[in-house]
């Protein structure tokens, strides 16, 4: 009797304690806030592949645990989703990591090419400012519109700078730079033509 | 016993057999080539060019890679049916016709995108030369730099294969183009308006009329087509062609703007060598009463600044600099011609300016092509 009432009394914990099975929901909601962080630090853009794959991974995390929750109570086991999500977390981690190293990498290589345009169309400037003032400037107005208009170009880097659009920022920075170059062969050619300048002239 | 022996032996048989047979929940040659596929993608930049395809299939891979992973300890029967090698059966054809399609739009991008750019780059080549051969770059002010600027990013961003940003940064340049046409239009239409034309004829018929009944020269000047023309006794004797001001194809408004002044004039002074610096120099009476009256009004009316003087000392004169494209707004011939000129002229010689003489002058015919081309962009 003892021994019957001892087996029922077994049967009975084996039961509460697989009854007590439950989602990793704290697991899960970690792993999704390391998403989000990721997501924030630019992950679809750095890291667009493995950004994909996390939301993939998110998904069949998701899948797992409606599967165990459509089981019954007994049969639940959510070590599968615990593992999914813990590794989903990780992963999460590394991309976000791999992505702020990688914006920041583009934003150096942006902010660099900004300073190189900068330094070519100060240069330019430079070179202008040398140019005659008397009756040969006009051999170099064409060419001082074109200065002023790589200056005003520069504030466009910036603002690509500013919306952190740093592929873009690159582009118009080489670009600027190339320009500025062909700005400064054009008012050296120009004032290879006119020589020393002489006193200006009512026009 | 020897019965008893054959059963043992019969379901020893079927024990080795059963397990034998027994397979894998999902073929590993499967997984291996959807691996592929994803690497291929990523090769092919989907995750930026189609992001949508690529999230579709690859959220479906990794979905279903992670099921594998956790179902990996089933194991099936060859006849059973597994609903998940069926679904990596799918993602498979799917895959395979994401990397098909991704392959043809590239191709055909990179050709569209390619096709563009080079004709950007020719039209910014074209439109620059005509400009500039109208004297028309200032006019511009920035935009002939900031078209150049989108031309350039279009080009990086071919160069880069980022076909869809060299198409948007293409077509940002477009648009900038058409603004410059649009603008030359306003600025210089002047010189494709049949009144205006009419208004400059006459003011050269007056001119030679004079010069006929005076029995004496007459220089009338065509900024459009940069050509001086000396008459005598009503007859044209000789044509040079001329250099302009910097902003010479517009209307002299005030001193500094590089444009060549429109107007009848008369030769003041003659100087010869010792006496000017650009080797021989006819001395015009400008500003005129008529100069002086457009620059007040215009001064009145806000459209010069008050700062602003109205200039002078617009003189016919030779070059100082044979290399000098352009002046602050004289008529400049090269020495010779000026020679001849010098000789040809005395003091109070009648010089006629005006923008064009014809209807089909350089000015018109390259805004009327640039007009085209703006319609083709």
């Amino acid at each position: 009797m003892l021994r019957k009432a001892s087996l029922v009394s077994f049967a009975l914990t084996l039961v509460m304690i697989a009854g007590c099975a439950e989602p990793p929901t704290q697991q899960i909601q970690e792993a999704e806030k390391a998403l989000k962080d990721a997501q924030e630090n630019g992950a679809a853009t750095y890291s667009a592949d493995e950004y994909a794959k996390l939301e993939g991974t998110l998904a069949a995390l998701r899948k797992e645990v409606a599967d165990q929750d459509e089981k019954f109570t007994l049969f639940r086991d959510y070590g599968k989703a615990q593992q999914l999500s813990a590794s989903a977390k990780a992963d999460s981690e590394r991309v976000k990591a791999a992505s702020v190293q990688k914006k920041e990498e583009a934003k150096a290589a942006a902010l660099q090419a900004q300073q190189v345009a900068e330094e070519a169309v100060k240069a330019t400037q430079d070179l202008v400012a040398k140019a005659p003032v008397g009756k040969d400037r006009a051999a170099v107005e064409a060419i001082k519109n074109d200065v002023e208009g790589l200056k005003s170009l520069l504030k466009q880097v910036q603002a690509s700078i500013d919306k952190e659009d740093y592929p873009a920022a690159q582009t118009q920075a080489k670009a600027i730079h190339d320009m500025s170059q062909g700005v400064s062969t054009e008012i050296q050619t120009a004032l290879a033509k006119v020589g020393k300048g002489k006193p200006a002239k009512k026009k | 016993m020897a019965i008893d022996r054959i059963h043992k032996t019969l379901a020893g048989v079927l024990c080795v057999v059963c397990l034998t047979s027994c397979v894998q929940a999902v073929p590993p040659d499967l997984l291996v080539a959807l691996e592929v596929i994803d690497q291929d993608l990523i090769a092919l930049r989907a995750p930026e060019a189609a992001p949508e395809e690529y999230r579709q299939f690859v959220r479906q891979w990794v979905f279903l890679k992670a099921r594998v992973q956790l179902d990996d300890d089933l194991i099936r029967w060859p006849w059973e049916s597994s609903d998940l090698e069926n679904e990596l059966r799918r993602l498979y054809i799917l895959g395979e016709g994401t990397v098909s399609q991704l392959h043809e739009r590239q191709a055909s991008q990179h050709r569209t995108a390619q096709a563009k750019v080079v004709r950007l780059e020719e039209q910014l080549h074209t439109i620059v030369t005509k400009v500039e051969s109208i004297d028309g770059r200032i006019l511009l002010g920035e935009k002939v730099i900031q078209t150049d600027l989108l031309v350039k990013q279009a080009r990086s961003f071919f160069e880069q294969k980022d076909f869809q940003r060299a198409m948007q940064a293409a077509e940002k340049a477009d648009r900038a183009l058409k603004a410059q046409a649009s603008l030359l239009s306003q600025e210089l239409g002047r010189y494709a308006d049949e009144s205006r034309i009419t208004y400059w004829q006459n003011l050269a018929k007056q001119t030679i009329d004079w010069s006929r009944i005076h029995r004496s020269t007459a220089i009338v000047v065509s900024k459009a087509d940069r050509e001086l023309t000396l008459y005598k006794s009503g007859r044209k004797v000789l044509s040079y062609p001329v250099r302009l001001g910097f902003n010479g194809m517009l209307e002299k408004q005030f001193q500094g703007d590089g444009a060549t002044p429109e107007g009848r004039y008369r030769v003041m002074d003659k100087r010869g060598p010792g006496q000017t610096q650009f080797y021989r120099a006819l001395t015009l009476n400008y500003p005129n009463a008529e100069d002086r009256r457009r620059f007040d009004f215009a001064k009145r009316s806000g459209r010069i600044g008050s700062a602003k003087g109205i200039g002078g000392q617009i003189e016919i004169h030779g070059a100082d600099n044979e290399l000098l494209a352009q002046t602050l707004g004289c008529i400049m011939l090269d020495n010779p011609n000026m020679v001849v000129l010098y000789e040809g002229v005395s003091v109070g010689t009648p010089v006629t300016i005006v923008g064009a003489l014809t209807r089909q002058n350089a000015v018109a015919l390259t805004l009327a092509e640039l007009a085209q081309r703006r319609d083709e962009i």
